[in-house]
């Protein structure tokens, strides 16, 4: 299968095919996306502030990235959200998955339940779960009083920001959910079968034979959940950010595209914000690379895998 | 990174069959385990009630709080006092909303049609065909997902202010003509299950490479496209950055701006109508529900396939 | 192929580029708003304008009215600092531009909004019938960017059946003693354990800051607009005021505390006994006035300084316009005719109206505008049947000709920052001189690099 592609006329054919199926992406790309990229780089080395042209300043954008204490400091909260999200949201979806998978017919209503969430609106969702989340007399805590646990003030304890974060974007782990139930789905029922004659428990089925065959679902939802929550504006912007709280937020609950929309848009530093954007671009495209190359070596596939 | 990555591989059984492909197949299910798990089946109904309590409650809070009386909108109260209907009706003398809606939908599926495929019909080009750049445009392709759009935004208006086309629906949805990252990937993935012999048979009997693409290709992928489809509609419907900076003219609004234009006028100023503001965004919230009720069964499967082949 | 993708690269890139890399200049309306006299006509474009009750429409109409030639075309909802910016950055401003009036001394500086001389001028403008603290926040340097609309004060607003229930009377919740509220305040607090129950007084930390620094005899932003966060005396009033949030549970319970409360329902703070007395703003009175009959028994006492008299930061909106504005003239006619005296009383009029449909009573309009604040009050303010709201609503005019805003600055939005989070910080337990002194820091480097850039 794997051939190594030799120049020739049929290779030039093809190549020549291939670009015209392509052509649409490259043409978007080259009039929206490269000219915007290219410009929103050459703004990183100016102090363009959005009124007037900004003027170049070579690297003192970057010199200040490293001076400003604010910007290591959301990112730092980024990344303890991300560590905090993408390992629970696996965790919780999976077992969710897992139960839905035993559930048997019930199971299209329970996709439809854990799906909405992704279809309600952010800014009503950020306001509902203020009013879930609240120490003093929010429902969580009310419900974790009659299991005799006294909830901490989520939403105003500077501890307990990011947990509260992740908590609202477990919220809209809906498409994971299915996506992972049907990789339980799709395990062949004679691995099972025969492990069991081997007199393997519950728990070693699941290392042995669930994981590795849904590992290749584990690994796409890992990767874009990751990319996604270094990228996370919309929950802390309307919890914590919106023009009602902001008085009192914390340089807790700062995360990085936050901190990068305030230079934009409230200190005119869009030069400045640039610079932050594309610095987190390298670190998300490093984050991936390794996930990458650590994915090809753990995750199983069934079928050949032609390079 | 290698960008050659493998494909999804192909299920044990042959995805050509799509109604096949719409059953999961039957696996370790309940059938099996029903005699052997009683005391933990109720442990785990118990489980899937209090999530599922979990997710739908804030979801029921609105329905609820767009039906109370100002006073009473905050009151903590799942099911309301007083039932006041009429929040529906202002919420549709507010504004044009009916029109909002028609606008939304219209923009949405333009988005969504134009997307689903265009992101086909490129990603067959990066799956189906072997040619010496294809790596790096690939990879070139997934990084574009990596740079936040909150810089690349004002580059992107300027270029339709050259175009002329500011306070036009236009900017909002013809992005997507061009294809987009996310769905590209998942159709590439989806296109490397197809067993190749099937489309090598085809060439033999001389089928050209866009017939490959509409008569092999889309044919056995039509759940991800509706995947996508749905995808698109569902961020289409919900956005309001696009509107709210390409559109200053109250008629071509889509419903998220006209919700803001409410919320802003009636819950934020002056008299805090809160309770229209529930209304406003049930309003706003409901279409998309209902479509993705009606389109669930093949929404879903079609997710289960694309899982089924990874 | 290779070239050809060569070609459309470079174009596209140029193409992009030139449009984008920071070429807002284009349509430079130079420095000052062209209003070249003149009958407004043509279309207007509105951004930040989202008012819907009758007291704006009112006014629309007003200017409709008046000028029929102007297409109004307004894309209603408040003000977003993307939506303005984005189009501003692209060359494509709107003609006209309503904002919060704290922002105005910032989006001038950058450059954002002209100055209105010409405009002024031109319509004839008399500016000296805003009130000066109004008319103060929106001139920097000399000159004023912002036509100024609504007055936003505050004054202590008192849950009279709790107070009562302490043995306590309104004179006690005073600002002029603070070691005496200090001692009300620990009389009316109620926890439960971790819980609190109820507050005594809540001194609206973080966002009354300024009003206590100010009561202290502070002034944190001096009238060039540098910043002077850590004066003895913000200090010291930031401390008090923490005492009090620390008496009464500590910063996350009584924030969570404060922050579940239904501000606008039935249960209210001051409805449900959740907060015996706290400073507020006069739109709240309003919202208070449907509460009446379901037993809410409302008093009211100034927020004073320590010599007795009344203090309160004003806040309101303004109109201004856009650089690169086109339509100066008609977008300068409409500052002028929503501001001005006939149109106040014409919105006056339609809220009168309101309030005899609703069966209710007014509780006072405050537009920025001092002669027709006076007006409205004579003609309309007649018969409150609640004491209590009477005495609030007095507190509230009667602060009108002594409330005072903070300088505006070049380095507003920054300043803003810096003292917020330094509040927040010293809330969460920092030393309240270190938190100042950092904020003062952090405010005096944004305010050189504002400055500095001319």
């Amino acid at each position: 299968m794997a051939d190594r592609v030799r120049p020739g006329r049929l290779q030039r054919r093809e190549a020549r095919a291939a670009y015209i199926f392509i052509a649409p992406w490259i043409i978007g790309f080259l009039v929206f996306t490269a000219g915007p990229m290219v410009a929103s780089l050459w703004l990183s080395f100016t102090d363009y502030s959005l009124v007037e042209p900004g003027h170049p300043v070579g690297m003192a954008n970057y010199q200040q990235l490293l001076d400003d204490p604010r910007v290591g400091k959301s990112l730092a909260n980024t990344f303890t959200y991300a560590a905090m999200f993408v390992p629970l949201g696996t965790v919780v979806a999976l077992g969710l998955a897992m139960l839905l998978h035993r559930v048997g017919r019930a199971a299209g209503f329970f996709r439809t339940v854990f799906y909405l969430p992704v279809m309600t609106p952010a800014v009503a969702a950020g306001a509902m779960f203020l009013l879930l989340l609240n120490g003093q007399r929010g429902l969580l805590n009310q419900v974790l009083g009659w299991f005799g646990v006294t909830g901490p003030n989520w939403t105003t304890d500077p501890a307990w920001l990011k947990p509260s974060l992740a908590i609202v974007s477990l919220w809209t782990v809906g498409g994971s959910i299915i996506i992972y139930l049907a990789a339980l789905n799709n395990v062949p029922r004679q691995l099972y079968e025969a492990a069991l004659l081997d007199g393997a428990g519950p728990i070693r089925r699941f290392w042995s034979i669930t994981l590795p065959m849904i590992s290749g679902a584990l690994f796409f939802t890992i990767i874009t959940h990751t990319i996604a929550a270094m990228q996370m504006f919309d929950q802390a912007y309307t919890m914590f950010y919106g023009p009602q709280q902001k008085a009192t937020a914390s340089d807790e609950s700062l995360v990085y595209m936050v901190y990068l929309f305030q230079n934009a848009f409230e200190f005119f530093k869009m030069g400045f914000a640039s610079a932050m954007a594309w610095v987190l671009f390298l670190i998300i495209l490093v984050i991936t690379v390794v996930q990458v190359r650590l994915g090809n070596r753990f995750v199983y596939y069934e079928g050949d895998s032609p390079r | 990174m290698s960008v050659e990555t493998r494909p999804l591989p192909p299920s044990t059984e042959p995805p050509a069959d799509p109604d096949l492909a719409a059953r999961p197949l039957p696996t370790s299910g309940p059938a099996r385990d029903r005699r052997r798990l009683g005391p933990g089946a109720v442990l785990r109904w118990l489980l899937l009630l209090v999530a599922t309590i979990a997710f739908t409650y804030p979801l029921i809070w609105l329905v609820s709080a767009s039906l109370k009386p100002k006073s009473q909108v905050f009151d903590n109260r799942l099911v309301p006092e007083t039932f006041q209907w009429s929040n529906f009706v202002q919420v549709w003398d507010a504004g044009p909303v009916l029109r909002w809606l028609f606008n939304s939908g219209v923009v949405s599926l333009m988005a969504a049609v134009a997307v689903t495929f265009s992101s086909a019909f490129v990603a067959f080009g990066f799956a189906y065909f072997r040619f010496r750049l294809r790596g790096p445009l690939f990879g070139l392709v997934l990084a574009t997902m990596m740079l936040p759009g909150a810089v690349t935004m004002i580059p992107v208006y300027l270029i339709w202010h050259q175009l002329g086309l500011i306070d036009t629906q236009v900017p909002l949805w013809a992005n997507n003509l061009f294809g987009s990252a996310f769905y590209i990937f998942l159709m590439r993935q989806f296109f490397l299950g197809i067993p190749r012999e099937l489309f090598e048979a085809a060439r033999i009997d001389g089928c050209s490479h866009l017939g490959l693409f509409r008569r092999i290709a889309l044919p056995l992928c039509r759940p991800a496209l509706i995947i996508v489809f749905i995808f698109e509609l569902q961020a289409s419907w919900s956005d309001l950055l696009k509107p709210l900076i390409y559109l200053q003219t109250e008629e071509y609004f889509t419903m998220p701006r006209g919700l803001k234009q409410i919320v802003d006028g009636f819950a934020l100023s002056g008299e805090y109508h809160w309770e229209i503001a529930m209304a406003a965004t049930l309003v706003a919230t409901l279409p998309m529900i209902v479509v993705f009720a009606f389109c669930q069964r093949y929404f879903l499967e079609g997710l289960a396939t694309t899982a089924r082949q990874g | 192929m290779r070239s050809a993708f060569m070609v459309i690269a470079a174009s596209a890139t140029l193409l992009a580029g030139c449009a984008g890399v920071g070429g807002a200049s284009s349509d430079s309306g130079g420095g000052n708003a062209g209003t070249s006299g003149g009958a407004p006509s043509g279309t207007l474009k509105i951004m930040g304008f989202g008012g819907e009750d009758e007291v704006a429409q009112a006014r629309v109409n007003a200017f409709k009215q008046a000028y029929p030639g102007v297409q109004v075309n307004n894309a209603k909802g408040d003000f977003d600092a993307q939506q303005f910016l984005t189009a501003l950055a692209s060359g494509n401003p709107p003609d006209l531009v309503y904002m919060d009036r704290n922002l105005i001394g910032t989006y001038a500086k950058k450059g954002a909004i002209v100055p209105l001389e010409d405009c002024i001028s031109s319509q004839k403008i008399d500016t000296s019938q805003y009130r000066e603290a109004a008319m103060r926040s929106v001139t920097l340097g000399n000159k004023v960017y912002g036509i100024p609309e609504f007055y936003v004060v505050t004054t202590n607003l008192i849950d009279a059946k709790s107070l009562k229930a302490a043995g306590l009377s309104p004179s006690d919740i005073q600002t002029k003693d603070w070691q005496a509220l200090k001692a009300t305040t620990d009389k009316l607090v109620k926890k439960n354990g971790n819980k609190l129950e109820r507050i005594g007084f809540d001194p609206k930390l973080p966002e009354y800051f300024p009003l206590w620094a100010t009561a202290n005899g502070a002034t944190i932003i001096k009238d060039d607009g540098a910043p002077n966060l850590n004066d003895p005396k913000a200090v010291q009033a930031l401390d008090f005021a923490i005492s009090l949030v620390n008496d009464q549970g500590g910063w996350t319970s009584f924030k969570s505390f404060r922050d579940s409360f239904d501000i606008f329902g039935e249960k209210n703070p001051l409805s449900a006994g959740s907060v015996v007395a706290f400073p507020m703003e006069n739109w709240y009175v309003n919202v208070l006035r449907d509460f009446i009959p379901k037993g809410l028994q409302l008093d009211s006492t100034p927020f004073t300084d320590h010599d007795g008299k009344p203090v309160s930061m004003v806040g309101g909106s303004a109109w201004a316009i856009p650089k690169g504005s086109k339509n100066a003239t008609a977008a300068c006619a409409w500052a002028k005719t929503m501001t001005d005296k006939a149109t106040w009383m014409k919105a006056a009029d339609a809220r009168i109206a309101k309030v005899k449909k609703d069966n209710s009573f007014f509780t006072g309009l405050f537009t920025a505008n001092k002669p027709a604040d006076e007006e409205i009050k004579a003609k309309y303010l007649t018969g409150v049947p609640d004491a209590g709201f009477k005495r609030a609503i007095d507190n509230l005019y009667a602060t009108l000709d002594t409330a005072t805003a903070l300088n505006p600055s070049p380095a507003g939005a920054e300043i803003d920052a810096a003292w917020r989070s330094a509040v927040t910080r010293a809330l969460g337990g920092q030393p309240v001189q270190q938190a100042l002194d950092q904020a003062q820091k952090e405010a005096e480097a944004a305010f050189t690099k504002a400055n500095g850039n001319g």
